[in-house]
C-alpha cells in the first residue's frame, strides 16, 4: 500500500503543461511521482507547471524527482511546503510561485 | 539402609531397626533437614557424640559415644527418650539440657562427676562435654547435640597420684613410727573417695595383730571385720558388711575391702592396711596398684622409723668403741707418721744434693732410706695386727736358716745401737737345720724385739743370739735396761698395753709391738718369754720347732722356691718394694676382698707410677677399672658412662681433681658420682677443701691399700644406697602419668619420664635437648605455631612458675596440643636453679573449644546473611580464615553448566579449579569430608538449589587432620541447615515484597505519568497512602491520590482494600463524585478506613479533560506551559466515610496542551510549625519551574525539592501527568508504514497545540529520520523483524523526538543517492538539535525542537 496521491496532468490557461499532485508524496510513492513528472515533461521550451498546492507532504525522495527536472520546470506551492522548498535549495534553482 | 543413616553401618543399621513411627520424632522419611543433618553428623564423627531430639528429647548416639560411654544400655537406649536413658544421671543432665533448649546457649562441662549404670552398677564417672543447641528447619531450639569425652581414667589416676605423692613427701622429718602412721594417716585421709576408711595393724612382739592407725573411722568401730588372725602375705579382697559403716565421701557405705600387708625386706610383714573400697569402682588392677603402692609407702615409712630406731640405739653402742679407737689412731698417726714424714722428707733432698758425691755418705743415707721404709712398714704393722686379730692372716712357711736371716735383720740395728752408745753383740751360729718361717713375720717379730731393747736400754749394751735347744731353734733378745717391774710382766704381752713410768729413751709408742710379736710367734707354733729385773735388763726368748709337723702342709712352701705371690697380692708386693728393703715379701690381703662388692672405678692420676699402682690395687681387689692421665678426660669419660667411683689425684695438669669436682657437681647428669680424692697434701685446710668442692671422701698420701681399699668398697656402697634413692625417685617419676620434664637454667630439658616419652615420642637417649626442642612446631611450616611456643618458652624461663598451653610436635610427626605447668625449684644436690614442669595431653579440649568457637562464629556470620549468597560467602570466608586456606570454595550443582561457583577469591573461575575432584565429591555421601593428603579438602551438603561441593584449599602442603575433618564436617552440617533456613527466610521475603507490591498500585503506569512513592516506615515498602491509575474501557483514566490515617503495616492494609474498592468502583462508574460516595459506603464498614482522605479524577487523554472530585484532600497543582498555575480545588468536601448519607460534588477542569498536573499527599507539603499553604505554595514553584523538565525527571526534582532536612517522616505520593502523554509508536521498517505514523504525529502535535507551519516542519524531520531508518531496515533483510520505535514528548517550551533503528547505519553517499544526504540536511535545518547515533544494535536518531509558548 502506498500513501494517497493523485496526480493529474493537464493546461493551463496559457496552454503550458501542467502536473498536479494532491495528497502526500514520500518515499513509499516518490517512484509514480518521478515518472508522472518525467511524462509531463515534453520538448516543448515552456517549462512543465508542477502545482502542489494541494500536497500536505513532500519528503526528500519527492524532491529529488524535482530536483532532477529543475531546469524545466515551475512549482506552484502553498504556504505549507515553501520553508521546505525554500530550505531545501529548490527555489534557488526554479521558479517557485506561492499562492 | 535409609539414607540419612549412611554414615556409620553399625550404628546406623540399629538406628534404622529402631521404630521410629512409635517415637515423637516420627519416620526418618518425614524427617526435617536439620534433624537429618544432625544425625549425619553424629555418626559420621569419630567423636564421642550424642544428641536429643524433638519433645521427648529422643536419643541418638554414634560408634565412639556407644564405645565409650553407653556401654551395655546400646542398642536398647536408641530412639528412647533421653530421660529414660540417663535417667540416673538425669538430675545432673537435665537442668543443662532445659538451660541449652530454653536459652540457645551452648553449655560447656569440665570434669563432671556422674553415676552411670552402664556395666550394670552406678559406676563413678567424669565426662568433659558441651551441649549445643540444635534447630529446625524453622530456626526453632528442638534438640541438642552433646560431644564427650570422657575424662574418668584420667582424673582417678591424678587423685592416687596425688595421695601417693602426699604419702612419698618429704618424709625426712619423721622420726617415730607413732608420727609416721600419722602422717601417713593424714595423707590417706585426704582422699576418701578412693579410701573411704582406712585402718592399719601392726603385729606386736608376740605376733598379734593391733590396730595402730586409723582413717575415716573410729578404731573401736563395731562392724569392723574380725581381721586378727589375718596374717598372710598375698593382698586380698574382704567383704564388708554392715550397714553403719562410714561412706567416705559417697553417700553409701563400701561393700568391699582389701587387706594389704606392709611387707618387710628379707622378713614377716609389720602388719596389714584394711582399704575400704569405693563401690562405684571397679577393683580393677590399677585399683588394686594404688593401695598396694599406698601400703608400701605405708610400709617403708615404718621401716624408716624403725631403722632410725635402730641405728640410734647402735650408735650409742659404737661411741664407747669409736672413743678407744680415737685414743689409738690418734696414737698412731702421731707415733709413725710424723717421725715419718720428718725422716723421709730431709732424706730425700740429702739423697738428691749427695748424689755422685762421697760413696760412704751415699752408703749411709741409703741405709737411713731403707731404714726409713721399713718403718713405713711397721706402720702397716698395725694393720697386720688387726687382721691377725681378726684371724684373717696366713702365713707361708719356708725353710730357712734362721741364724743367717736373724743376724741380717740385726745387722739393719746396727748402726742405731751402736750410736747409741751401746755395745751390740750378735752371736748367730749356724744351726742344724732350717726352720720353717714366715720371712715377712718373722723380721717383724725380730725388728720389733730389736727396737724394744734399743727404746729400753740407756747403757750397756744389746745382745742378739741363736742357739738350738730341745728340737726348738732358740733365739734370744738381751738387754741390759730398764728393766720390767714384776707386776707388769703378767700384762707385758697384752695389746696397747704400756708400762707406764717407765723410763724410755722415748715416750713414743703404740703398745702393740710385743703383743704383735706374740701373735706372730704364735702362729709359728713356738714360743716367747720374757724374763726381767728391774735396772738390770730384760730378755726375750723365743722359741720356734724345727721340722714342719706343727705346721699345715698347704702353708708349707719349698725352700729356695721364689715366695709365690698370689696375683691379687701384687700390688701389696710393689708397695712393698718401694718402700722396704726388696727382699721383704708383702702380706696377701687378697682374701680379704669379697667379689660382691665388684665396682667399676675410674682412676685419674697424672703420675704413671700411681696410676699403675691405683690400677693393680684395685683390679687385685676384683675392681673394674679404667685410668685417665687428667681431669679433662676423667670428665669426658665419666660423662660417656659414670662409674661406680671416681679416685682422683688433687694435683694434675689441665684440670685438677678440685675442678674435675665441680665440673661433675654443676652437671645434674654426673652430680652423683661418688669422687674419692687422693692428696699429698695432708693438714685439715686441704681436705675440708675437698669436701668443699663436693668430694666424697679424702684420702692422704702415703695410704695403705687396705686403706684404699676399705674407702673405696665404702664409698661404692654408699654410692649404691644413694642411687638407690635414685632409682626409687626414678621409679616414681616414670609412674606418674602426666609427662614429666627437669630443665636446666639454659632451658635444656635433662630428665624426663615414661609418659613424656610416650606423649611426645623423644626418649631418653637423646637427653639432654638443647632450646630449641625438636618438637617445637617447624617455623617454616606453621610459624604462628612456632611463635607461641617461643612465647611459652619465654615465659618458663622467667616466671617462677606458671602454666600456658601450647601446640607440639610428636616425633612421628603428628600434631598434639598440651597444657603444661612449671616451677623453678633449687636442685638440692647443685644448689642451681632448675624447672621441673609437666605436659598433659589436651589435644581433645583443644579442639573441642575450637569447635565451639569455630561454630560460633560461623553461626554469627550465618545470622547475619541476608540471603543465600551472603550465607555461602561468609561461611566461605569463615572456613578460610579457620584453617588460613589459600582459598574456599563451593560449587553449587543446580544443574547448569558449568555449576554456580562461589569463593573467597573473587578471580576464582570454574577452569581454575579442581574441576575433577569437585565432580567426584559431588556423589559422595553427604557431610561426609574427603581430603587429599595435603592439598585440602572437601565436603559435600545440601544446597536449596542443588548438591553443594565445598572444597578448602590448603596449598602450602599442610596436613588436613582427621579433628579438622569433623570440623569440617560439623561447620558444614550447620552450614547446611542455615542455608535450608536462609532460603525459607528469603522466600518469605520475597513473598512479602511482591505482595506489598501489589498492594501498592499498578506495575504499569499508562504513558505521560511519573509517580513516586516513600513510605514513612521502614522496612516496609508500603504504608497509608496510595496512588492509582486505572485505564477504563472507552480510554480515558481514571486518577486516584488517597491517604489513610496513620502510617505503617495497619495504615497499608487498609490503604490497599480502599485502593481496591475505589478502582472497582471506576471501572463500574466513571464518575468520581459517585465512585467517592460509594467509598465512603465501603469504608463505613472497614475499621481504621473512616477520615481517610481521597483525589478521584477520570482523564481523557485525548483532550486533557478531567472530571474530579476530591474528599477532604489537598488540591491538585497544574501549570500551564505558560507559568501560569491552578490549583484544583473545585468539587471539594470532606473526607471518607464522614456522613456518607450526603451528595458529593463533581467538577470539571481541561488542560491545556503542556500544562502539567500534580496529585500529591500531604506527607509532601504538610510541615509542622507551618501553614499547609506555604507547603502547597512550595509545591507549586517546583512544578512551575520544572514545566521544562521531561516529567520523570520532575517527579525526582520535586521529591527532592521539597524533602526536609531530616527526610520525609510522613507517608508521601506524588502523581505527576502532562498532557499531552508522549506518542510511542512501533512499526515494521516498510516504507508504507510512514503516512499512518506521519498521521498519528500530526495528531499529536495537534494536541500539543504546535502551530501549523512547526508541526509540518516536525513532520518533515521525523519523515526523513523514518526513511532513514526504513532503508537501514531494507538493507537488512536477513535480519530478523526490521522495526522502527517512535517516541515524541512534549514540555512546556521543547518536543523531543527519538527514532530508533535496529538496522545498520549507512555512511552518507550523496553521489550514489544524493536525496538521502538532503534528508539529513532537512533534520538539521527544521529541529533545533539532531544527534545521530549509531551502533551495533541500530542507528538512534534524537531531535529536540523548541516551541513558542
Amino acid at each position: 500500500m502506498t500513501t494517497a496521491l493523485t496526480l493529474t496532468t493537464g493546461q493551463d490557461q496559457d496552454g503550458a503543461p501542467v502536473l498536479v499532485a494532491a495528497g502526500e508524496i514520500d518515499m513509499s510513492n516518490a517512484e509514480r511521482f518521478t515518472a508522472a513528472l518525467s511524462e509531463a515533461i515534453t520538448d516543448r521550451r515552456e517549462p512543465l507547471v508542477v502545482d502542489l498546492t494541494a500536497v500536505e507532504y513532500l519528503d526528500s525522495a519527492g524532491l529529488a524527482a524535482l530536483f532532477h527536472h529543475a531546469d524545466r520546470i515551475e512549482v506552484v506551492t502553498g504556504p505549507l511546503l515553501s520553508p521546505l522548498l525554500a530550505v531545501s535549495g529548490l527555489a534557488d534553482l526554479t521558479t517557485v510561485r506561492t499562492r | 539402609m535409609n539414607d540419612v543413616f549412611a554414615a556409620d553401618a553399625e550404628v546406623g543399621r540399629d538406628l534404622a531397626a529402631v521404630d521410629w513411627e512409635s517415637t515423637p520424632v516420627g519416620s526418618p522419611e518425614g524427617w526435617p533437614q536439620s534433624l537429618r543433618t544432625a544425625v549425619s553428623i553424629l555418626l559420621s564423627s569419630r567423636f564421642s557424640m550424642w544428641m536429643a531430639w524433638g519433645p521427648e528429647l529422643t536419643f541418638f548416639c554414634n560408634d565412639a559415644y556407644r564405645r565409650d560411654t553407653l556401654g551395655g544400655k546400646y542398642p536398647w537406649a536408641l530412639g528412647r527418650p533421653a530421660r529414660e536413658v540417663w535417667a540416673e544421671i538425669w538430675n545432673d543432665i537435665g537442668p543443662r539440657i532445659h538451660n541449652v533448649l530454653d536459652t540457645g546457649h551452648a553449655t560447656w562441662d569440665e570434669d563432671l562427676l556422674l553415676f552411670l549404670e552402664r556395666s550394670g552398677y552406678p559406676e563413678e564417672t567424669y565426662h568433659t562435654f558441651s551441649y549445643s543447641p540444635l534447630r529446625d528447619d524453622d530456626g526453632a531450639l528442638v534438640g541438642m547435640l552433646c560431644v564427650v569425652s570422657e575424662e574418668t581414667d584420667r582424673v582417678i589416676a591424678e587423685r592416687r597420684m596425688a595421695t601417693l605423692r602426699d604419702l612419698g613427701s618429704d618424709p625426712s622429718v619423721i622420726r617415730t613410727e607413732q608420727e609416721t602412721l600419722a602422717f601417713a594417716g593424714r595423707q590417706l585421709e585426704r582422699n576418701r573417695r578412693d579410701l573411704p576408711f582406712t585402718v592399719t595393724c601392726l603385729y606386736d612382739e608376740d605376733g598379734q595383730a593391733q590396730v595402730r592407725a586409723v582413717t575415716g573411722i573410729p578404731a573401736d568401730h563395731p562392724d569392723l571385720p574380725d581381721l586378727s588372725g589375718f596374717a598372710g602375705g598375698e593382698a586380698r579382697v574382704v567383704t564388708l558388711d554392715g550397714p553403719g559403716l562410714p561412706t567416705g565421701a559417697w553417700p553409701d557405705p563400701p561393700r568391699e575391702a582389701m587387706v594389704v600387708p606392709l611387707l618387710r625386706q628379707g622378713d614377716a610383714p609389720y602388719g596389714f592396711l584394711v582399704a575400704a573400697l569405693n563401690r562405684y569402682r571397679p577393683v580393677d588392677e590399677s585399683y588394686r596398684g594404688f593401695i598396694e603402692l599406698a601400703a608400701g609407702h605405708v610400709a617403708a615409712g615404718i621401716a624408716g622409723a624403725r631403722s632410725y630406731q635402730a641405728q640410734q640405739r647402735r650408735a650409742e653402742e659404737l661411741a664407747e668403741l669409736d672413743r678407744a679407737k680415737t685414743t689409738f689412731f690418734s696414737n698412731i698417726s702421731h707415733e709413725f707418721r710424723t717421725p715419718l714424714t720428718l725422716i723421709m722428707g730431709p732424706l730425700d733432698e740429702l739423697r738428691t744434693r749427695f748424689t755422685g758425691g762421697d760413696p760412704q755418705i751415699m752408703d749411709e743415707l741409703e741405709v737411713i732410706h731403707r731404714n726409713g721404709l721399713r718403718l713405713g712398714k711397721l706402720v702397716n704393722a698395725l694393720l697386720d695386727f688387726s687382721r691377725l686379730e681378726a684371724g684373717r692372716m696366713r702365713a707361708r712357711y719356708e725353710p730357712v736358716d734362721l741364724s743367717a736371716t736373724t743376724a741380717e735383720l740385726a745387722s739393719v740395728f746396727r748402726s742405731a745401737v751402736e750410736r747409741a752408745g751401746l755395745a751390740f753383740e750378735v752371736n748367730c751360729p749356724p744351726l742344724p737345720e732350717p726352720v720353717l718361717i714366715d720371712r715377712g713375720m718373722w723380721e717383724k717379730v725380730v725388728l720389733n724385739l730389736l727396737s724394744n731393747a734399743l727404746k729400753f736400754t740407756f747403757d750397756g749394751s744389746v745382745r742378739v743370739a741363736v742357739h738350738a735347744e730341745d728340737g726348738a731353734a732358740v733365739v734370744t733378745i738381751a738387754d741390759t735396761g730398764v728393766g720390767i717391774a714384776s707386776e707388769e710382766m703378767p700384762r707385758l704381752f697384752e695389746r696397747f698395753h704400756r708400762i707406764d713410768n717407765a723410763r724410755s729413751r722415748s715416750n713414743e709408742g703404740s703398745g702393740i709391738g710385743l703383743a704383735l710379736v706374740k701373735e706372730l710367734v704364735g702362729l709359728h707354733h713356738g714360743t716367747v718369754d720374757a724374763e726381767s729385773s728391774p735396772n738390770k735388763g730384760t730378755v726375750f726368748t723365743v722359741r720356734l720347732p724345727f721340722g714342719s709337723a706343727h705346721l699345715p702342709a698347704d702353708a708349707v712352701v719349698a725352700p729356695g722356691a721364689p715366695a709365690a705371690i698370689p696375683s691379687s697380692a701384687e700390688p701389696f708386693l710393689q708397695e712393698a718394694n718401694r718402700w722396704l728393703p726388696g727382699d721383704d715379701v708383702p702380706d696377701t690381703p687378697a682374701g680379704t676382698q669379697v667379689a660382691g662388692d665388684a665396682a667399676d672405678v675410674l682412676v685419674a692420676d697424672d703420675n704413671a707410677d700411681m696410676r699403675d699402682y691405683l690400677i693393680r690395687l684395685l683390679r687385685s681387689a676384683g675392681h673394674r677399672v679404667t685410668a685417665v692421665g687428667d681431669g679433662r678426660q676423667a670428665l669426658d669419660a665419666i660423662r660417656a658412662g659414670a662409674p661406680d667411683l671416681v679416685v682422683s689425684d688433687v694435683m694434675m695438669p689441665g684440670m685438677t681433681g678440685l675442678e674435675l669436682v665441680s665440673a661433675l657437681r654443676s652437671d645434674t647428669r654426673t652430680a652423683g658420682v661418688p669422687v674419692l680424692l687422693l692428696s699429698a697434701r695432708a693438714g685439715e685446710e686441704a681436705s675440708i677443701e675437698g669436701l668443699e668442692a663436693g668430694a666424697d671422701d679424702y684420702l692422704f698420701k702415703p695410704f695403705t691399700a687396705a686403706e684404699l681399699l676399705a674407702r673405696v668398697r665404702a664409698n661404692v656402697e654408699l654410692a649404691r644406697l644413694r642411687n638407690h634413692h635414685a632409682r626409687w625417685r626414678t621409679a616414681l617419676v616414670d609412674s606418674l602419668q602426666e609427662a614429666f620434664f627437669v630443665c636446666d637454667e639454659d632451658g635444656s630439658i635433662v630428665e624426663i619420664n615414661a609418659a613424656f616419652t610416650e606423649m611426645i615420642g623423644f626418649g631418653p637417649e637423646g637427653l639432654p635437648y638443647a632450646p630449641v626442642h625438636p618438637w617445637w612446631p617447624d617455623p617454616a611450616a606453621d610459624g604462628e605455631a612456632y611463635a607461641e611456643v617461643a612465647a611459652a618458652f619465654e615465659q618458663l624461663m622467667h616466671h617462677q612458675h606458671g602454666d600456658y598451653t601450647i601446640p607440639v610436635r610428636h616425633r612421628d610427626g603428628h600434631h598434639l596440643w598440651v597444657a603444661a605447668s612449671f616451677n623453678h625449684v633449687r636442685d638440692p644436690d647443685s644448689g642451681r636453679r632448675v624447672i621441673v614442669g609437666t605436659f598433659r595431653d589436651v589435644t581433645d579440649e583443644h579442639y573441642a573449644i575450637q569447635r565451639e568457637t569455630a561454630l560460633a562464629s560461623l553461626s554469627l556470620r550465618l545470622s547475619e546473611a541476608e540471603n543465600l549468597g551472603d550465607a555461602v560467602a561468609g561461611a566461605l570466608d569463615e572456613l578460610r580464615q579457620l584453617w588460613q586456606a589459600t582459598y574456599v570454595l563451593a560449587a553449587v550443582f543446580d544443574g547448569a553448566t558449568p555449576p554456580a561457583l562461589s569463593a573467597t577469591d573473587p578471580n576464582l573461575s570454574w577452569a581454575d579449579v579442581p574441576q575433577d575432584r569437585l565432580l567426584a565429591l559431588k556423589d559422595r555421601p553427604l557431610l561426609t569430608p574427603v581430603t587429599e593428603r595435603t592439598a585440602g579438602a572437601g565436603i559435600t551438603l545440601e544446597h536449596p538449589r542443588g548438591t553443594m561441593v565445598v572444597w578448602v584449599e590448603l596449598g602450602q602442603r599442610r596436613p588436613f587432620t582427621e579433628q579438622d575433618q569433623t570440623l569440617l564436617a560439623l561447620l558444614a552440617g550447620h552450614l547446611g541447615q542455615a542455608l535450608s533456613r536462609v532460603h525459607q527466610i528469603d522466600e518469605q521475603r520475597e513473598t512479602a515484597l511482591a505482595l506489598q507490591r501489589a498492594i501498592l498500585g499498578p506495575a504499569q503506569l499508562p504513558a505521560g505519568f511519573a509517580v513516586r512513592y516513600e513510605p514513612a516506615t521502614r522496612p516496609l515498602k508500603v504504608g497509608g497512602d496510595w496512588y492509582d491509575t486505572i485505564p477504563l474501557p472507552d480510554g480515558r483514566i481514571g486518577i486516584v491520590v488517597g491517604d489513610c490515617v496513620g502510617h505503617g503495616l495497619q495504615a497499608a492494609t487498609v490503604m490497599g482494600q480502599l485502593r481496591s474498592a475505589c478502582r472497582a468502583v471506576l471501572l463500574q462508574d466513571s464518575s468520581p463524585a459517585r465512585a467517592l460516595a460509594a467509598l465512603d459506603r465501603f469504608a463505613a464498614l472497614l475499621p481504621g478506613a473512616s477520615c481517610a482522605t481521597v483525589f478521584c479524577g477520570v482523564l481523557d487523554p485525548a483532550n486533557g479533560h478531567l472530571r474530579y472530585s476530591a474528599a477532604g484532600h489537598p488540591p491538585p497543582i497544574v501549570t500551564h506551559a505558560d507559568g501560569t498555575t491552578q490549583l484544583l480545588d473545585q468539587g471539594r468536601s470532606r473526607p471518607i466515610a464522614i456522613r456518607p448519607e450526603e451528595q458529593r460534588q463533581e467538577a470539571t477542569y481541561d488542560m491545556p496542551p503542556r500544562s502539567t498536573l500534580l496529585l500529591y499527599t500531604d506527607g509532601l507539603v504538610e510541615r509542622r510549625r507551618q501553614p499547609l499553604t506555604e507547603g502547597i505554595d512550595q509545591a507549586v514553584a517546583a512544578v512551575q519551574l520544572g514545566r521544562r523538565t521531561p516529567i520523570e525527571d520532575l517527579a525526582t526534582e520535586v521529591m527532592e525539592r521539597l524533602a526536609p532536612a531530616g527526610g520525609y517522616d510522613d507517608d508521601v505520593a506524588l502523581l505527576l501527568y502532562r498532557q499531552p502523554g508522549p506518542l510511542e509508536l512501533e512499526f515494521p521498517a516498510e516504507s508504507s508504514r510512514l503516512a499512518p505514523v506521519r498521521t498519528a504525529l500530526r495528531g499529536w502535535l495537534e494536541r500539543c497545540g504546535i502551530d501549523p507551519v512547526t508541526a509540518q516542519n516536525v513532520l518533515v524531520a521525523a519523515g526523513e529520520a523514518c526513511a532513514n531508518a526504513i532503508e537501514h531496515g531494507h538493507r537488512d533483510r536477513d535480519r530478523a523483524g526490521g522495526s522502527i520505535k517512535l517516541r515524541a514528548a512534549a514540555t512546556a517550551e521543547a518536543l523531543h523526538l527519538i527514532i530508533a533503528d535496529n538496522g545498520r547505519w549507512r555512511v552518507p553517499r550523496p553521489g550514489e543517492n544524493p536525496h538521502r544526504g538532503r534528508g539529513i540536511m532537512l533534520m538539521r535545518a527544521f529541529m533545533g538539535e539532531v544527534t545521530i547515533t549509531t551502533g551495533a544494535a541500530g542507528t538512534i536518531i534524537d531531535m529536540q525542537t523548541r516551541i513558542a509558548s
